[in-house]
């Protein structure tokens, strides 16, 4: 087995023909009917987020109150309307657009944070190894959604501090990915060579370090941007994300709750957004990682 | 695969509960747990009445709080010495049966109700009043340990500052108490009736110094039994309550549920017998439901948005003269107070004596508004900041959705408004010291006097920080010389002309644009009888019992 393992690293690491991985993986991928079921919803979401300002004639701030409460499918309305008369469809459409935004965002800034901090402690190792590690492990140690409470708190209440929030609190999730994956690779025989022949340090790291660790960091983000849609949700639920009239999600949700009786579809059509694109992203992140990573296969 | 198949099945059951969820309908959900609690009480009557609030009290011991939450507790436990009619706040015999003053209004005779004991069975007597009054002015006294708010507040500071009201208070015998005031007081019985100036039981008192507000005993129709903090506070029946025959529950439990629609889903399912604030559109619902009823407490509020008069561009009338035009208040009613709130033109409500019903209100106009705001200075509007309460209150039960509607008008005329809010108690404390440009706020009137509602809310002497009353931050000398010789002023004609005055010079200089008079909605079930819900916000449930 560990042969095996062996020689696709290596084959990987000295692969002329980046493409064929990529195309090899789509091929994998494409089998999985979840993943692509998964895929369809992502895309359908990025669709309507793109297509807002075409799909809709309604602006998403604003009040009517003259047209507040009216139910789904009627007076044009397809999802009917809030408690202050706007249109709920719009406000939906323009909230994938924050979810999509906030939660890819806050990926890549966790990810370009947490994997250069983890190629540095799993390279480098001794003392630098010890304090980021230490770092993560305290991170790690509070429950995440507390952890974000507290810096919007310093920050400021907006959706940009949500973001950096969310962004800080999943540092550690790739910081350690990589650390992991870098101590591994470290002991290889290429990294070994790179450094009998003289290679600069920086040049291993960002020329065969870096590229070797992609693989569960595209695997862990497409995952995390579900996480993070569902942080920036709760966030929004605990009034300390998007300012109103930004039809943030979880702001949404918060803000009909009051009405789950009298007007309940300002509650579901949100919360069955969220739901929808979280599994979207989950789905499609389980698939990748079979597709990506075969070995890891059970 | 398997992970899939378990994700599969998720979906399945989260779609079938929403889909299920739709497809019932409101009707359905309200009307069945209500069935399952009316069945229960059929065999007996209910003696136990279980009162759902959004808040804790903060301490029992009446004459150290301000707060609706501790006052509507603290009511039942004590009595005062004079105590306002029901749904009214004319005055009427409570522990005093009689008064008199002399012919200056500076000495003020009251004899006292015989036989009346506090819980601990110690009697109840002109002593026990000297005791309290003490207490509450005297800072050098041994008890007055704490802050007594409301005390300073009405009676002008405690024993020793300029302006305090009470000379002295002193027993004449076991059941005659003369006060000796400095400088007679307009509204000094009003001001004696109102519910922080309980009497204490002195022994308790002395045995449990600052800690009687965990331990509060007073001569009210329930004894305090336990306080468990932010779930419930235990009363039962004063067997030995002054008024025979009453109070006719055997028990209520006050019990803090903070969100309004979980507390209505309580009642709904029986959890508890009755509850305030009710979001207004759950009235409905409620109205709808054979097994509830719902009271209105008679309107004793305003709901308001304070321009910061020294922050630039709220400095200039126009500019909120043109904001005032600019607000639906009609609107506003309609959405979210269910109906149940009349619009305001003055700050004061117009159920108390004063009121100017001459003055017209600043007409809802955007057009005029944008022209008038041109006029200031600003044809193309300005950016500024909006604070909106993160709670909700009596006079305003959706601060947020108030703040987003007024945005989109103000939006209208060029005017942009970023809203902000804060936890509770820091935007109280932030307004109180003018960080805001707009805020909304709002005041309950706690004796029914005009001084109650524009001396504290738009003096220039309540206009400093770091606690300021008057959040506008709004000075004007005439308008102060008006309201001082309203207050030294005991004739009910002089005061109303003067009161109505003051009304006149706000309104032109529209340091507010005052919102709404609301009329606070109740709600409980059908077979409550005797509550009559009291515009201060205190309610006594001495006659209330279950059919």
């Amino acid at each position: 087995m560990s042969q095996l393992q062996h020689k696709v690293e290596t084959t990987f690491a000295t692969i002329p023909k980046k493409e064929s991985l990529w195309l090899d993986a789509w091929k994998r991928l494409r089998r999985r009917k979840l993943a692509m079921l998964g895929g369809g919803i992502v895309l359908f979401f990025i669709i309507l987020a793109v297509l807002a300002p075409v799909l809709t004639p309604y602006p998403y701030d604003g009040a009517e109150l003259s047209q507040r409460f009216i139910k789904p499918m009627e007076e044009g309305h397809w999802l009917g309307t809030d408690d202050l008369g706007r249109d709920l469809f719009t406000r939906i459409v323009y909230g994938a657009q924050i979810s999509l935004r906030v939660g890819f965002l806050a990926v890549v800034g966790s990810i370009i944070v947490g994997t250069y901090l983890g190629l540095v402690a799993g390279y480098y190792g001794k003392w630098i190894d010890m304090i980021i590690s230490r770092v993560f492990d305290i991170m790690l140690a509070f429950p995440s959604i507390l952890l974000a409470i507290a810096i919007v708190t310093i920050l400021g209440r907006s959706l940009t501090n949500a973001l950096i929030a969310i962004a800080i609190i999943n540092v550690p999730t790739y910081g350690r990915l990589v650390r992991s994956k870098v101590l591994s690779l470290k002991e290889e025989e290429f990294i070994m060579a790179a450094k009998a022949i003289g290679m600069k340090n920086w040049r291993i790291i960002y020329h065969h370090l870096l590229p070797n660790s992609m693989t569960p960091i595209i695997v862990q983000g497409t995952l995390g941007i579900a996480t993070a849609i569902i942080e920036t949700a709760a966030l929004g639920f605990l009034g300390l994300g998007a300012v109103p009239p930004t039809p943030e999600w979880g702001t949404m949700l918060a803000d009909s709750k009051d009405y789950i009786q009298l007007a309940p579809w300002t509650v579901i059509f949100p919360g069955l957004s969220i739901m929808l694109v979280v599994l979207g992203f989950n789905l499609l992140g389980d698939g990748l990682r079979d597709a990506l990573d075969p070995k890891m296969k059970q | 695969m398997k992970k899939g198949l378990s994700i599969f099945l998720a979906i399945i059951f989260v779609l079938s509960v929403a889909l299920a969820g739709c497809g019932g309908g409101t009707t359905d959900t309200t009307t069945k747990p209500s069935e399952q609690a009316s069945d229960k009480p059929a065999a007996e009557v209910q003696k136990t009445l279980v009162f759902g609030r959004g808040g804790d009290s903060v301490s029992l011991d009446p004459s150290q709080v301000t707060d609706g939450e501790s006052l509507n507790v603290t009511k039942n436990i004590f009595d005062t010495l004079i105590d306002y009619k029901d749904g009214n706040t004319e005055i009427q015999p409570a522990l005093a049966e009689t008064w008199e003053s002399s012919a200056d209004g500076l000495v003020w005779t009251f004899k006292l109700k015989q036989g009346v004991k506090f819980h601990d069975g110690t009697d109840f007597n002109a002593e026990a009043v000297v005791f309290n009054f003490n207490r509450w002015m005297d800072p050098a006294n041994e008890y007055h340990q704490g802050d007594f708010p409301y005390y300073g507040y009405m009676f002008g500071g405690y024993k020793g500052d300029e302006g305090h009201v009470i000379k002295e208070v002193v027993a004449k015998d076991e059941f005659t108490v003369e006060i000796q005031l400095n400088a007679p007081q307009g509204p000094f019985l009003n001001n004696l009736a109102m519910t922080p100036f309980a009497i204490a039981s002195p022994e308790a008192v002395k045995k449990h110094k600052d800690k009687f507000g965990e331990h509060p005993v007073g001569t009210g129709p329930f004894v305090f039994v336990e306080w468990l903090p932010n779930d419930k506070i235990v009363l039962d029946k004063n067997p030995n309550y002054y008024k025979t025959g009453f109070p006719l529950l055997e028990k209520i439990i006050f019990k803090s549920i903070p969100d309004n629609s979980a507390r209505f889903t309580a009642l709904q399912s029986g959890d508890i017998d009755m509850m305030d604030g009710v979001n207004p559109d759950d009235v409905t619902l409620a109205e709808g439901n054979e097994n509830l009823q719902v009271w209105l407490r008679p309107s004793m509020n305003v709901g308001y948005l304070a321009f910061n008069t020294e922050k630039a561009p709220f400095d200039n009338p126009k500019v909120r003269q043109a904001l005032s035009m600019a607000v639906n208040k009609q609107g506003l009613i309609d959405a979210f107070y269910n109906g149940l709130a009349e619009p305001a033109k003055n700050p004061m409500p117009p159920s108390l004596w004063g009121y100017n019903d001459s003055i017209t209100d600043y007409e809802y106009n955007l057009v005029k508004a944008k022209e008038l705001l041109a006029e200031a200075g600003f044809p193309n509007g300005f950016e500024t900041d909006f604070w909106y309460m993160p709670v909700p209150r009596p006079y305003i039960p959706q601060g947020k959705k108030i703040a987003e509607a007024m945005q989109a008008d103000f939006e209208k005329i060029g005017v942009k408004v970023n809203l902000r809010t804060e936890e509770w108690a820091t935007y109280l404390d932030l307004t109180g010291k003018g960080e805001h440009s707009m805020a909304l706020l709002g005041w309950t009137g706690d004796n029914g006097d005009p001084d109650n509602f524009i001396y504290v809310l738009l003096d220039k002497d309540n206009a400093k920080g770091p606690d300021a009353g008057n959040i506008a931050f709004y000075k004007n000398d005439a308008l102060h010389d008006i309201l001082i010789k309203a207050q030294q002023s005991s004739d009910e004609a002089e005061r109303t002309k003067l009161y109505e005055d003051a009304q006149e010079i706000i309104h032109n200089d529209a340091p507010w644009v005052p919102l709404v008079h609301s009329t606070p909605p109740l709600v409980g079930k059908k077979n409550i009888k005797g509550f009559n819900p009291h515009p201060t916000g205190s309610d006594k449930f001495t006659e209330v019992h279950f059919e």
